[in-house]
């Protein structure tokens, strides 16, 4: 067994994730939740643009939508923190789905602009459709309580998202060494003969997009209920090119690349945290560097370097296709004689 | 009536900004087959360029304007370079991301340099700020100069590719770069041209449309949005296209924000957008498509 | 008489104002090896993509094994036995040939989503039996040794062979091969050759192949369909079709062909 191989790795980090309570304060606490919620949208993201090649950048609102409606169901109509959450996760996944439908006819750039065109569209919504969303001001979410544990609840939501983390983690993981994970690559890498294996581009695309919009949710409500305060400035532009940077970094194609890639730029967020201008000059730079010099990632270079980090699928690396020489029709015809 | 015919001139102007912005994407993609997608980041930082000449500087609008102009074509050349002409075989998530990239980078540089979210930078008119009558019209005479500059350049424009080499280049490379390249063609000349053609526009359009409205650093996007719609409701291949799809948006963007709420307009490039996506994807007067496998 | 897998009636197509199928007919039998040739332009490859979903002709029927299939969506028309190469390289490059080969057993598998995501022993039982099944799948076509490599990583000939055998590999009843032998070197076009009759004796799958390499269908075709401008020239075995006056001045032109009669 590899010693800094994958499984180690990310079996340390979960164990330092699990005690990190003892020895964390208030506000790394929150930021360590934070992380997990990015992980969880970046996994998403990476699974719809990673391995079904769908250049989509509505992720953020979905996210919105998850927390939005999470939040919103509680006060709106008094639902509980326990019923909202899913419903909202839910909400977001119905969202994905309806999103993959033009996405059928729809490829390359023109996925992406329209895709970007909703997320303004949604933006939007969260900000003049005051009788609902409460408009640009947000709104406050009611205080969650995990009674009957003893938890109080920065460390009662951070066992949550770690849990939930956990399982959608290994639930994306299984899927891609699957047939469905083969699917989602035969679809990026070439429809036609994609459906001629037998592989409905509806079914993989719809499935792709509510994989993501399920993920964006759940982060969603998660995201709501730490902060007890919903938004519209969460879910802009700039989240959007931010889960961008998150898989790009970590590596497209790659589920532990989501992990790292989202740890890594939430921590570098940090750092910069008192100069916005300064985060979007870094994340752009960050994804100009990567996509010209290490467009598989950060997963791409461990790969290589590191024994143990072998995945299933890959993203493909840019290669002239190879020419194929026609061959000379009507003299072959009269050469058989 | 007077209101319809405000209406109708702020649109008329409005819609030809979006038009110029149109046009920047449609000389990229016809040349390149890629979205630029900082073509609103160009826009916002060489406006933000011309207001620093002008306001901070003294320096006389038409010389800001020239200034402007040929900043805004260096770094449309800059982008090419870097994020362009390296990947420029790779596949469309690389083209975009790349873009996407260079976008943010401008973003952040703006609000470094001149100033944060909150600070919307007044640029003041150029003329008088009186609307004037002609006939039954309100007009402001800023509009009209915006309406005369993008007269001019569509005119530059047509005569580029109509009369000049290098147009005749650029219009053999969109039309089969392969080709071009075996007769001779640098095309990756004519890539870099094209980037700086289009980021050359964005800035005539931010200097003709700074008097008019304030710049801030997030104008880029909200640009960007409409420019790319208009350039996909008149055919992302089709310049004149660009121009008439520029004019729609504007005037109806202009109409329902008047008669129906002014929060309606930030979601005409949305509606826009997926009506011709659904409706009529190759544009008011793209070519039609056929695919071939 | 065996009996017929594919059945084209009467089909015509036209793409914008051009005809490109005027009319054509076939039956192709079970077992069976069909080669479809004939000039440039002559629309064998848009019959194939009409077959297997791509188009939608205006007029006529396609049968598959007696079901019509004619505006089915392709994936559905695959997952009823139909397999399709196609003339440029089609392996997924984000896969290993082995992954390739695994990708061909979609159809055969119905794992959904929730079994993929919870199911760990289901799953990887699965992945093992699919595993077996593309490594004995690439053993047959003589490219076990390539399992591991990335699909990138193969020289043009190897890939071509590979996406044949992922075309087989679900064990469909009908394969169409688009020029199957484009751009391969004579050593590569001999192994092609056996590799096609290896298939016929041994699978017992019916093959449609479009082909321009003459003497690769004459020597493996039961029997040879000749298209041009649209139309069914010649229908029958290679030893008539090849002598056909009307094959040939199709080839050579009028002209040419007299000369060549004459001689």
């Amino acid at each position: 067994m590899a010693p800094f191989g994958r499984r180690n790795v990310l079996l340390a980090l979960l164990t330092a994730a699990i005690v990190l309570p003892a020895f964390a304060n208030v506000y790394h606490l929150f930021i360590a939740n934070l992380i997990l919620v990015y992980v969880l949208l970046a996994i998403g993201l990476n699974i719809l643009v990673g391995y079904a090649g769908q250049l989509a950048f509505a992720n953020a609102a979905m996210f919105g939508i998850g927390a939005y409606a999470t939040g919103l169901l509680q006060v709106r109509l008094g639902w509980s923190f326990w019923l909202a959450f899913p419903s909202g996760a839910l909400l977001a996944t119905v969202v994905g789905l309806a999103i993959s439908l033009p996405a059928l006819r729809l490829s390359g750039l023109y996925l992406a602009l329209s895709t970007l065109a909703f997320a303004q569209a949604t933006q939007w919504v969260f900000l003049h459709w005051e009788g609902v969303t409460f408009g640009a001001g947000g709104f406050k979410t009611p205080p969650l309580s995990f009674a009957p544990l003893p938890i109080d609840k920065p460390l009662g939501l951070y066992y949550l998202s770690l849990v939930l983390m956990l399982g959608l983690f290994l639930f994306a993981q299984n899927l891609v060494a699957s047939r469905v994970g083969r699917a989602f690559v035969a679809v990026r890498d070439g429809e036609v003969a994609a459906q001629s294996l037998g592989v409905d581009l509806l079914r993989y695309k719809a499935l792709a997009f509510g994989i993501s919009g399920f993920y964006a949710g759940t982060a969603g409500g998660l995201y709501s209920a730490m902060l007890n305060f919903v938004a519209p400035e969460g879910f802009d532009l700039f989240q959007m090119v931010l889960q961008k940077a998150m898989i790009v970094v970590g590596g497209l194609g790659s589920i532990t690349g989501s992990v790292l890639g989202a740890g890594l730029i939430m921590l570098l967020l940090e750092a910069l945290r008192a100069f916005k201008g300064l985060q979007e000059i870094v994340f752009g730079a960050l994804l100009v560097g990567f996509v010209l010099f290490m467009r598989g990632g950060l997963i791409s270079v461990l790969k290589r370097h590191v024994r143990g980090w072998e995945e299933p699928l890959r993203l493909p690396q840019p290669s002239a296709p190879m020419p194929a020489p026609r061959p000379i029709e009507a003299p072959a015809a009269g050469a058989e004689r | 009536m007077l209101l319809f015919s405000y209406l109708l001139m702020s649109g008329v102007t409005t819609g030809a900004l979006y038009g110029l912005v149109a046009l920047g994407f449609v000389v990229v993609n016809k040349a390149t087959g890629v979205i630029n997608f900082a073509q609103g980041e160009f826009f916002m930082f060489t406006g933000f360029i011309a207001w620093m000449l002008h306001v901070q500087l003294g320096i006389n609008y038409l010389v800001t304007f020239a200034f402007a102009v040929a900043f805004g074509f260096a770094l449309g050349c800059l982008t090419d370079r870097i994020a362009f002409r390296p990947i420029a075989k790779s596949d469309v998530v690389s083209l975009v991301l790349a873009t996407v990239g260079i976008a943010f980078i401008l973003k952040g540089l703006a609000r470094t340099i001149w100033g944060g979210k909150a600070d919307y930078l007044a640029f003041p008119p150029i003329t008088s700020p009186d609307p004037i009558m002609v006939g039954s019209i309100m007009v402001i005479p800023q509009q009209l100069a915006v309406l005369a500059g993008t007269a001019v350049i569509l005119l530059l424009f047509v005569a580029f590719f109509r009369f000049t080499r290098a147009g005749k280049m650029m219009q053999a490379t969109a039309d089969n770069a392969r080709a071009a390249r075996l007769v001779g063609i640098r095309t990756d000349r004519i890539y870099t041209l094209a980037f700086g053609i289009g980021a050359a526009i964005a800035a005539a359009a931010a200097v003709l449309t700074a008097p008019l409205t304030l710049l801030y650093p997030d104008i880029g996007f909200a640009f960007f949005l409409k420019g790319f719609a208009a350039a996909v409701l008149g055919g992302l291949s089709s310049l004149p296209g660009a121009v008439l799809g520029g004019m729609i948006v504007g005037i109806a963007e202009s109409m329902a924000g008047g008669y129906i709420h002014s929060s309606v307009m930030e979601l005409s490039p949305f509606i826009v957008i997926m009506a011709v996506l659904v409706l009529r994807p190759s544009g008011l007067l793209g070519p039609a498509k056929t695919r071939r496998v | 008489m065996s009996a017929a897998v594919l059945n084209v009636i009467d089909l015509e197509m036209a793409f914008g104002g051009l005809k490109v199928l005027d009319g054509i007919n076939l039956e192709v039998k079970a077992g069976e090896i069909r080669g479809l040739i004939g000039p440039n332009g002559a629309g064998k490859t848009t019959l194939l993509n009409i077959i297997c979903g791509i188009h939608r002709p205006q007029k006529g029927d396609v049968r598959l094994n007696g079901g019509s299939i004619v505006g089915r969506k392709p994936s559905s028309i695959a997952r009823l036995g139909l397999g399709r190469t196609f003339q440029t390289s089609q392996l997924f490059r984000g896969m290993t040939v082995l992954e390739n080969m695994m990708a061909g057993l979609h159809r055969r598998s119905r794992t959904g989503l929730f079994t993929a995501g919870f199911d760990r022993p289901r799953r990887r039982s699965e992945e093992k039996e699919m595993e077996a099944a593309a490594r004995s799948a690439l053993a047959f076509v003589g490219m076990a040794d390539l399992a591991e490599r990335p699909a990138t990583a193969l020289s043009f000939g190897q890939q071509r062979v590979v996406e044949i055998a992922r075309t087989l590999i679900s064990e469909p009843t009908l394969v169409l091969l688009d020029e199957p032998a484009v751009g391969l070197s004579a050593n590569r076009l001999a192994e092609l050759d056996a590799l096609l009759r290896k298939i016929r004796d041994q699978k017992g799958v019916t093959l449609i192949l479009i082909e321009h390499v003459i003497h690769l269908v004459m020597g493996v075709c039961d029997q040879v369909t000749v298209l041009s401008s649209g139309r069914t020239i010649a229908d029958g075995p290679p030893a008539a079709v090849r002598n056909d006056r009307a094959v040939i001045e199709a080839y050579l032109g009028k002209e040419l062909s007299a000369r060549y009669q004459a001689s």
